[in-house]
């Protein structure tokens, strides 16, 4: 996503929003986030949430303007967003394009295709930032 | 028990058995099957949201952990990407 950030920011805007953990330590916990050092119990505190966004944000060094859903998950709740799904919101504040469920349906270049049809393909050479989850 | 009924239980277990192996090569061990259907399947959502909808409004909370906006703040002058996911 971060590659896509890069190319269409002048052009769209772009929101990540944290919402709980799909991984946690407490629950289904996978050997690739052991083996990455990505090891978090769900929290149970929305400032547990704010330390988790954070590390996220600076471990990654990730750039995209960030929100953190709360601990009613409403945001997860009003969007079916767990585990990641992806949405693109028009001017008018409907919704243009609506992802699947993740990780099997969430694809990226699905939005890039929405991004390109609406404003044609641009690819900036210079994306230093790897990619990094979500 | 009938030899009727000692076939059938044997053919469903045998085949929740094949499930249960199908399953944890897909999700990569027992522990991971376990985890998919203790954790995972109560939270996973189709989804009911559909293109030309109005996008629901939510309040955030940004990465100071003190202020909160709105996402709907975000849209209006040009199309708004959201990207939802965790850490983990």
């Amino acid at each position: 996503m971060v590659k896509i950030y890069n190319d269409y920011k002048d052009r769209a805007d772009f929101l990540t929003v944290y919402v709980r953990e799909a991984h946690p330590t407490d629950e289904w916990q996978m050997k690739s986030n052991v083996k990455e050092d990505v090891c978090y119990a769900q929290p149970k505190t929305l400032e547990q949430r704010v330390a988790i966004a954070n590390d996220f944000v600076q471990r990654q060094k990730y750039p995209l303007p960030f929100g953190i859903d709360d601990m009613n998950n409403a945001a997860d709740l009003a969007y079916s967003a767990w585990p990641e799904r992806l949405y693109v919101i028009d001017e008018h504040g409907r919704i243009a394009f609506a992802g699947g469920m993740g990780p099997f349906k969430y694809d990226p270049e699905e939005v890039r295709a929405w991004l390109v049809k609406r404003f044609g393909p641009v690819t900036q050479t210079s994306s230093a930032a790897a990619p990094p989850k979500p | 028990m009938s030899r009727f009924w000692k076939w059938t239980l044997g053919i469903f277990l045998g085949l929740m058995l094949i499930a249960f192996a199908g399953l944890s090569f897909m999700a990569g061990s027992p522990k991971d099957v376990y985890g998919m259907v203790r954790y995972a399947l109560p939270h996973m959502h189709r989804g009911k949201l559909r293109v030309g909808e109005d996008a629901p409004d939510v309040r955030l909370l940004a990465l100071d952990g003190s202020n909160h906006f709105h996402l709907r703040e975000r849209t209006g002058s040009r199309p708004l990407v959201v990207i939802f996911g965790s850490y983990t």
